[in-house]
């Protein structure tokens, strides 16, 4: 059954809610560790999260229940979207996308000029 | 120049230790990879400095970063802290301008409106205090009477020696106070001199004669010596009460009023910051150099509107964390 999640779930991490969407979409296909997570969100989104930032939102997503940490491996440990964090994710794109759709629609309307 | 994990670990360090007790290995292994990958970079500096002092002050509260139970705990430990700090030196401002009031009346308007203000914001903060400290005084004594002292006893003796130890030199000290003897016919009884002198006593530390040692040598010792020694055991009093406020769960209703009490400590605290700049910017130095402005005046103003700003945040985090406790 699907987990209702709060609809502003990850607006609430204020500075954190752009590395925190990139972290849950990176994780969407399989669990990752640090360094896989930092080049895997490169790749995707052109985007290098530095560590700091990296593990500041690691940590609000683990403490809120939408990722989990798994057993180290080899001084590495791996993370995995729970599915509280996937619910969040779908949410919060969802809502991105309704936002994405009008600004687009707008644009098709006026023919790119304002 | 070191190697990357190395690098690594030196930078970790300046994570607090529970922060690096969860995650440092982990940390230090992405640190040594992106080091190994880019190896001199601001941006990854800056955001370790960055995020390092966060997750500090999420330890203790002032921002996000710790779950809600334990937020409201380390929230209100601060904001006590902050508060006390504040208090303290508010009261120093006040006894110095109450001595020169007991002499005579403040030529302006803005000093007199300061002190004034001062004195009942000063009555209300001993409400103030007794209302917050009463929920922990009751947690404490249940605590004790269940045999679950576990925690909080080390810190209640170093909270009651540095309360015992400030009271007797507070009464000691008190004789001295230069407020009485005021002429007769000024309005000197406006401001609570009994009220006054015990708070200069406990404050006398916060002065500016530690910047002019000669005039200092013209001191009794023992006032000297007091004078040293009265921080120590102001630092121990906040620093028990903190860690009590940390070691001791209140349920969220009590933390809700804890929170209406906090609120109206941050007005009164506004309100206090208000009353010095009136006397600084419309006061002066009035008859006979009373109400002298000095640069620890200046100094003292700074520090109470830090402490202000941390209490106000604190205040918030609380709010945060109780509004998650009672979801």
């Amino acid at each position: 059954m699907r987990t209702k999640a709060p609809p502003d779930q990850l607006e609430k991490f204020g500075r954190f809610a752009g590395p925190a969407t990139l972290i849950l979409s990176s994780l969407a296909d399989g669990s990752k560790h640090g360094w896989a997570l930092t080049k895997d969100i490169e790749e995707f989104a052109g985007i290098r999260l530095a560590p700091g930032t990296l593990y500041e939102a690691l940590n609000r997503l683990e403490g809120l229940g939408l990722i989990e940490g798994m057993p180290s491996e080899d001084r590495r440990r791996p993370y995995r979207l729970t599915s509280a964090g996937a619910v969040a994710l779908a949410d919060h794109l969802a809502a991105q996308r309704r936002i994405v759709n009008v600004g687009l629609r707008r644009l098709r309307t006026s023919g790119g000029t304002a | 120049m070191s190697s990357p994990t190395g690098r690594a670990e030196r930078l970790v360090r300046w994570y607090p230790a529970a922060w690096r007790m969860r995650y440092a290995e982990e940390f230090v292994e992405l640190l040594a990879a992106d080091i190994a990958e880019r190896p001199v970079s601001w941006r990854r500096t800056i955001d370790i400095a960055r995020n390092g002092l966060a997750a500090r002050l999420g330890r203790g509260g002032l921002v996000h970063g710790l779950e809600p139970g334990r937020r409201a705990q380390a929230s209100m430990a601060s904001l006590a802290s902050a508060s006390s700090v504040f208090l303290i030196v508010g009261l120093a401002m006040w006894s110095q301008l109450a001595i020169g009031w007991q002499w005579s009346r403040p030529a302006t308007q803005g000093t007199a409106v300061a002190v004034v203000l001062m004195t009942y914001l000063v009555l209300a903060f001993g409400l103030w205090a007794l209302l917050a400290a009463a929920p922990y005084a009751w947690a404490c004594a249940r605590r004790l009477l269940r045999g679950e002292a576990k925690g909080i006893l080390f810190p209640l003796f170093l909270l009651g020696l540095a309360a015992a130890g400030m009271v007797i030199g507070a009464r000691h000290f008190a004789t001295g106070w230069p407020g009485t003897g005021g002429h007769p016919w000024v309005h000197q009884h406006l401001v609570p001199g009994s009220l006054a002198a015990p708070a200069w006593a406990s404050t006398l530390s916060i002065t500016s004669y530690w910047a002019h040692p000669g005039a200092l040598l013209g001191f009794p010792a023992t006032e000297v010596a007091w004078m040293a020694a009265s921080p120590a055991a102001l630092v121990c009093f906040i620093v028990a009460a903190a860690q009590l406020i940390r070691r001791v769960e209140l349920s969220p209703r009590t933390l809700r009023f804890e929170l209406a009490v906090a609120r109206l400590g941050c007005v009164a605290m506004i309100g206090f910051v208000v009353a010095p700049c009136l006397w600084i910017l419309g006061g002066g130095a009035g008859p006979r150099n009373l109400f002298h402005i000095g640069a620890i005046d200046l100094v003292d103003l700074g520090v109470m509107g830090a402490m202000l700003i941390v209490a106000c945040s604190s205040s918030r985090q609380v709010r945060a964390a109780v509004a998650h406790l009672c979801d």
